[in-house]
């Protein structure tokens, strides 16, 4: 119950750091005017812009924990990660169309739908390739993962270098490819919310199953389960997830790795506590590191994915190494 | 009460014949030796049996009914399993992998997870965590959690092959002791086989070469043949000693 508690206080404690930080730095006080209903320009500011942005950041965040988990329960291997079956390479594809591709459409809406639609064709994709080649085990979907995300890579950098010209720049592509949280509107925000809901009630109903599969498959057959058919689920299950999570925060390196990692060592491995603990790690982790994305070198701003894989690499490392002595 | 049958069991894998038309019928109670040299198929045959590998053809029945057309759950809680090699993929609590045995079955006894964990010496080991076990702990916990349910029929490959003599014979007797269960058990120590069963089974080359009693079959000379070996029966005051010396043919 502790753990539970201080995860949530932390959670809340650096979402209201990062409603305060950024190049204008504002109190918490600032912020309890701005909710109380305060107009002027600081308060709209925060209401508007920040605090949408935040917590879209800890929802990318939540997702990307849950993403991470249930592919590292699926694949019963602690390296798995929510990009693994294509997703991310679908996802930039789909991204670098709707950033370099005149549209009618505006790209505010045009960006999280193709980048959604990418990454789940691409995982799609995948499924479908190890299911011709007659391979749908574990082993099977990362081959074919590895060939399609190999395919999808060479393709945008096609489409990068044909699009581009002086009045489009390859620069926004490359920081939309390093992550980043793009400031919602208010409905777009509740829009992310109900999704991540959703995606944690989604996956908390594979939660029992993905404890028996990781007995082992044959275990997992032996105590009831239709392994191969439960893979195909959880792999479509996850893979909305992460579609989702993509589509408003971009590529966040790192964080669905390590977020189910950082949980486990709180909760346990089983996954009905675990999925909800990765959640709330992944949240508090994109939400500091959105904030220091944001605030660290004024007025510019650090790609997000650059941040999470710079601090969280070595953080990441210190935690295995300290787990490991022990 | 739930006897198993193989009938006419065809497993073909990457051009090999893992099985052979192999028929078999067990049970509906007592205890099951099989035995037979490496890559006999005995494996193969429990796999099967359970419902982890597809024949290529061939049925296998469970008590009056088809193993395919059990749903999982019927098959889950009616035939354990008890694997060769369990290594759990995450760290999980002893307590944990009862629980996981016990939720396979949807009409569990009240009080089975405490009487399980009792039985098997486990009450203190609880919260313990998996890596944290050694062998003989390890192989309680997996009776537990496959005993759990208390299914009709129990199919075990060679659970104890790893542990030291005290250990392996306590899970042998652990597997054999209920007289109202199908216990078929893949073991290696022959002696142990015409020891503590009540039939033997010897499998060669994915079929039944011999099927007996243990007291009858153990003068049977197709045994040594399987093996290729000849052996030496010594009986001794509580069962036999099979010293096995190679054959010059």
């Amino acid at each position: 119950m502790r753990v539970w508690a201080l995860l949530i206080l932390v959670l809340l404690l650096s979402i209201v750091i990062g409603a305060a930080a950024g190049h204008d730095w504002m109190s918490p006080a600032d912020l309890l005017r701005a909710l109380a209903g305060d107009t002027d320009l600081r308060s709209r500011l925060l209401i508007d812009w920040r605090l949408p942005r935040v917590l879209a950041a800890a929802f990318v965040g939540a997702l990307l924990g849950l993403g991470g988990t249930v592919f590292q329960g699926v694949f019963r291997n602690p390296l798995a990660e929510p990009y693994l079956l294509g997703s991310a390479g679908g996802a930039a594809l789909g991204a670098t169309v709707a950033l370099l591709v005149p549209l009618t459409a505006p790209q505010s809406l045009v960006l999280p739908v193709l980048a959604f639609a990418g990454a789940w064709a691409a995982t799609m994709l995948v499924i479908g390739i190890s299911r011709v080649a007659g391979a749908v085990d574990a082993a099977g979907m990362l081959l074919a993962g590895v060939a399609v995300a190999a395919v999808l890579g060479a393709l945008r950098s096609f489409l990068m270098l044909a699009l581009s010209d002086e009045t489009v720049s390859l620069q926004i592509v490359l920081s939309w490819v390093l992550g980043g949280v793009q400031t919602p509107t208010w409905p777009i925000l509740c829009l992310l919310a109900a999704i991540s809901a959703a995606c944690l009630a989604l996956t908390l109903m594979l939660a029992k199953r993905l404890d028996v599969l990781g007995l082992g498959e044959t275990m997992a057959i032996a105590f009831g389960l239709n392994v191969n058919r439960f893979i195909a689920f959880a792999v479509l299950a996850g893979s909305v997830v992460v579609a989702a999570a993509v589509a408003f925060g971009g590529l966040v390196a790192f964080v669905g790795l390590a977020s189910p990692h950082i949980a486990r060592w709180l909760v346990g491995p089983l996954h009905r506590p675990l999925l909800p603990a990765s959640a709330l790690v992944g949240a508090i982790v994109v939400t500091v590191a959105d904030t220091i994305a944001r605030s660290a070198l004024p007025p510019a701003e650090i790609p997000l994915g650059l941040v999470t894989a710079v601090a969280g690499g070595p953080f990441f490392i210190l935690l295995l190494a300290r787990r490991l002595r022990t | 009460m739930t006897g198993i049958a193989a009938n006419n069991l065809l497993v073909r894998r990457n051009g090999a014949t893992l099985l052979d038309g192999l028929s078999l019928s067990l049970g509906p109670t007592g205890s099951v030796a099989i035995i037979g040299p490496n890559g006999a198929g005995k494996s193969t045959l429990l796999k099967v049996l359970t419902g982890i590998d597809k024949p290529s053809a061939g049925t296998v029945r469970v008590g009056d009914r088809d193993l395919a057309s059990l749903s999982n759950t019927q098959r889950a809680s009616t035939i354990g399993y008890l694997p060769q090699y369990f290594e759990p993929h995450w760290d999980l609590s002893v307590a944990e992998l009862v629980r996981l045995g016990a939720d396979r079955s949807d009409r569990l006894a009240a009080g089975a997870i405490e009487a399980a964990t009792e039985k098997f010496e486990l009450t203190a080991l609880g919260r313990r965590r998996w890596s944290t076990l050694s062998g003989g702990e390890r192989a309680r916990v997996l009776l537990a959690a496959v005993l759990v349910v208390d299914p009709p029929v129990l199919l075990a490959d060679e659970p104890a092959a790893s542990l030291d003599i005290r250990h392996r014979l306590d899970v042998i007797r652990a597997l054999t002791r209920r007289p109202d269960r199908l216990s078929v058990v893949v073991v290696h120590d022959l002696d142990l086989a015409f020891t503590f069963f009540e039939r033997v089974v010897v499998i060669d080359r994915g079929k039944v070469v011999a099927d007996g009693p243990a007291k009858s079959l153990i003068d049977d000379r197709r045994i040594d043949e399987v093996f290729s070996v000849r052996f030496d029966r010594l009986k001794t005051p509580d069962g036999w000693l099979l010293r096995a010396s190679t054959t010059n043919s």
